[in-house]
């Protein structure tokens, strides 16, 4: 770190900077943690179009989404636990829990969204299960009788109980997904400290950004599983994605464009630093990466294919692409906000510099490595659990030989 | 004996038994003194009182240093503790009596050490409150050769011990312009 101050470092330090501003303590990992919550809430929320407001489109992924979300929501915390010095003092949060501790806050409502979701899986997935346990011997069968509760009731009045529960979690979800993302904005935009941060926009455009990452991912996943497994991509329901990611996207879009305007229009104190940033450091990744390629594009892009009357290849391969750029739109617009905040002195006169290396604790291999741990997860999970609505095995009860 | 809503009678009782280990699980696992003034350990101001020092002050040193404590003392770096440059007083003398060596920088580690500090690259140092200076433009401007080292003219503890003096005997500076350093 010295070394780095006296060779090529110091050179990307602008004018005055605080020598405790010098280092960006919150790295890639709290990049990584929005992200990843983002995409959690955002496929729960596909799944939710399909379980609550009965979006009949969506059957297709209804249940992929859900396994999805799941995925990623067991991976939520461990950039968090990468990022800490104590991981493992992580219990202390529940075992003397602290009201007033914002970040300890996200422990809980991630807690309880986490049993929220596993049980609506668990209901969603029983009467598939019970069929399954029936085919399966060994390990696997004592696996199946576990996640069903050891019930094998399929009656009516069984699967119209799982209906009714399954609609109040799926109910009580959507609420719960949109305070978890947008806790994490809150989370920042509390810190009044740093000036890029300190925004009550901040909750809001990091739920709508959820919402964009979250579909997104499930279409851009959606379409490249299908093609590598050769099953054909049900177009209606990549359409009625895009219109929803569309719709998403220009609202998210516009939130972020104007909190900025808001920044320039105010012109309070801070401006002068908000303004060196995104047009010093942040020009590269914010103007040109963010806006310019990634969220201009698939914007025109998805406007183009849901207005105009395009063929469905055509609209399924391009919606893919747009959904890969809204990926990397809100991954980049995570890095912007985390890191371009730590960017500022308070000295209000300097910015520092951060680049991540490739091997270190909080680099970007252990990036890669967590962003990867979710699918290793969902491929499980679906080893478990069929994703897919044409490979589910038949719910009526086998005659057992 | 199954019936339609064993599953969910299952789920509700896993749900209080979670909850029961839960509470069990704080009550013990909860420190003794939590919360005796605070959301914190009580215990655990006792603990760090009582952790063993490991910096003192300059006037420490002094005891035994007392020559090089009086040029610092009376030259510019005065305001820099003697732990900073040669490491924490608790390596070197443990309940009066000697237990290690601190490092005395030699050569270029002399460079290095000054430049930790007098660095003009690094901007948050106003003019008036540190000298920074360029390598190896200060040497070429000060008219030495490049490989001088930083304390073959300035005095390491009392930076413009030597310099000050040197200018008074050329009568460049009055007695009181050089001050306490050029004594």
């Amino acid at each position: 770190m010295t070394e780095a101050v006296h060779t090529g470092m110091a050179a990307n330090i602008l004018n005055y900077v605080f020598p405790n501003d010098l280092h960006v303590h919150w790295s890639l990992m709290i990049v990584l943690y929005p992200y990843i919550t983002g995409i959690i809430a955002g496929a729960f929320i596909v799944s939710s179009l399909y379980h609550v407001f009965k979006v009949q489109d969506l059957k297709p992924v209804s249940r992929y989404s859900l396994l999805f979300a799941l995925a990623f929501l067991a991976c939520a915390t461990w950039p968090l636990l990468n990022h800490l010095g104590h991981p493992e003092r992580n219990w202390e949060m529940l075992i003397t829990p602290n009201p007033t501790s914002a970040m300890a806050g996200f422990g809980y409502i991630y807690s309880l969204y986490a049993i929220l979701l596993i049980f609506e899986v668990l209901f969603i997935y029983r009467p598939t299960m019970v069929a399954l346990k029936a085919q399966s011997t060994g390990k696997l069968k004592t696996l199946y009788n576990i996640l069903t509760f050891g019930s094998e009731d399929l009656s009516p009045r069984s699967i119209a109980l799982d209906k009714k529960i399954i609609a109040f979690l799926a109910a009580v979800g959507i609420p719960m997904a949109c305070i978890l993302h947008g806790y994490v904005g809150f989370i920042f935009g509390a810190v009044k400290a740093r000036p890029l941060w300190s925004s009550p926009l901040m909750p809001v455009i990091f739920l709508l950004s959820a919402s964009v990452s979250g579909i997104a991912g499930v279409i851009f996943s959606y379409v490249l599983i299908q093609k590598y497994k050769g099953r054909p991509v049900d177009s209606k329901c990549v359409i009625t994605l895009s219109k929803f990611l569309w719709g998403a996207f220009i609202i998210c879009f516009t939130f972020e464009m104007l909190e900025i305007f808001q920044h320039s229009y105010l012109k309070t104190h801070h401006w002068d630093m908000i303004h060196g940033l995104l047009w010093g450091p942040l020009k590269t990744s914010f103007w040109r990466m963010q806006v310019g390629i990634c969220s201009l594009i698939p914007l025109f892009l998805l406007g183009i294919l849901i207005i105009f009357k395009v063929r469905e290849k055509a609209f399924v391969f391009f919606a893919t692409i747009a959904s890969g750029l809204l990926l990397l739109q809100v991954l980049l617009m995570r890095w912007n906000v985390v890191i371009g905040g730590q960017l500022m002195s308070r000295s209000s006169r300097g910015f520092t510099t951060f680049h991540p290396a490739f091997f270190e604790k909080e680099g970007i291999l252990p990036a890669i490595l967590i962003m990867a741990a979710p699918l290793v997860i969902l491929w499980l999970l679906g080893k478990i659990m069929p994703m897919w609505e044409d490979n589910q095995p038949s719910t009526e009860p086998t005659t057992r030989t | 004996m199954q019936s339609y809503n064993t599953h969910v009678k299952r789920i509700v009782l896993l749900l209080a038994i979670m909850a029961l280990v839960g509470y069990g699980a704080k009550k013990v696992l909860t420190p003794s003194t939590f919360g005796e003034y605070g959301h914190y350990r009580g215990a655990a101001i006792e603990k760090e009182a009582n952790r063993p020092l490991k910096h003192m002050t300059n006037y420490s040193c002094k005891s035994c240093h007392a020559f090089e404590w009086e040029i610092h003392e009376y030259g510019k770096h005065k305001t820099i503790s003697c732990e900073f440059c040669h490491g924490p007083y608790a390596n070197h003398v443990k309940d009066g009596k000697y237990v290690g060596r601190l490092p005395v920088k030699k050569g270029l580690e002399i460079k290095t050490l000054c430049i930790r500090c007098h660095n003009k690259e690094i901007k948050a140092r106003p003019k008036d409150v540190i000298k920074t200076i360029k390598m190896p433009d200060h040497l070429k401007s000060q008219h030495v050769r490049e490989d001088h080292i930083c304390n073959q003219c300035h005095h390491v503890h009392a930076p413009l011990r030597y310099i000050n003096r040197a200018k008074k005997v050329l009568g460049l500076l009055t007695g009181k312009e050089a001050g306490n350093e050029g004594r």
